[in-house]
């Protein structure tokens, strides 16, 4: 949705539209979490009426898809991967193995015994 | 000898204010954990770098002061570029106007 994007990228990336959109969504994601985790609290509360309840997990399930963390997911900053990417180096297998054998990632050998 | 329940509530009420946890003998939901829970959002939302300064925005900030940047990608690109007219494989002009109308093939 162009709707979240933002007008001027702030982005230093490897940038294709899949990283903008993940991007925008992250940012929709942060900007919405206080109002999910309020809702999410007053669906969990037993000791509220049933009728709030389900009000409330209407409005959870009617907030934009863009809102949701689980439509997140972490890509290749170097290539915009969406498979294979090593969390602790926000990198794509292959990205990852050619930075490694030039020595670009502090760190980082190759395991040789 | 059984004890009476009203008794172990009793003890159970001490108990919490004493340790300072919520007395809550029904185990009723109370959806604390999600108030418990911390925001993920700035740690999700800093995932991919941002932009930092280039080249280019050094050229721009520094061309009021009328001083000269060096910025090689972009003379090396050039070169290249020259080195190709010289030897007239370059990219051909850009065409001005609408293109001429062709001729209509036929046998003659």
């Amino acid at each position: 949705m162009s709707a979240f994007r933002a007008k001027k990228l702030d982005l230093g990336c490897f940038l294709n539209i899949k990283t903008i959109r993940d991007h925008s969504k992250r940012k929709a994601f942060e900007a919405a979490e206080t109002q999910r985790q309020a809702l999410r609290y007053i669906i969990r509360n037993e000791t509220l009426p049933a009728r709030t309840r389900a009000e409330a997990q209407l409005q959870l399930t009617q907030m934009h898809c863009y809102t949701r963390p689980t439509q997140i997911r972490n890509r290749c900053i170097l290539g915009g991967k969406g498979r294979g990417v090593l969390r602790d180096f926000k990198m794509s297998r292959y990205m990852f193995r050619m930075h490694a054998l030039a020595g670009d990632i502090p760190g980082v050998k190759k395991a040789s015994w | 000898m059984s004890v009476p329940r009203a008794r172990i509530l009793d003890l159970m009420k001490v108990r919490c204010q004493v340790f300072s946890t919520t007395f809550n003998p029904e185990g009723i939901r109370t959806g604390n954990k999600i108030l418990r829970q911390r925001l993920r959002g700035p740690a999700l939302a800093s995932y991919y770098p941002r932009k930092v300064s280039t080249v280019r925005d050094l050229q721009r900030e520094f061309k009021s002061w009328e001083l000269i940047t060096d910025d090689e990608e972009q003379d090396d690109r050039l070169e290249h570029i020259a080195g190709l007219k010289a030897r007239g494989k370059g990219a051909p002009k850009k065409k001005k106007g609408p293109p001429a109308p062709t001729e209509k093939k036929g046998k003659r």
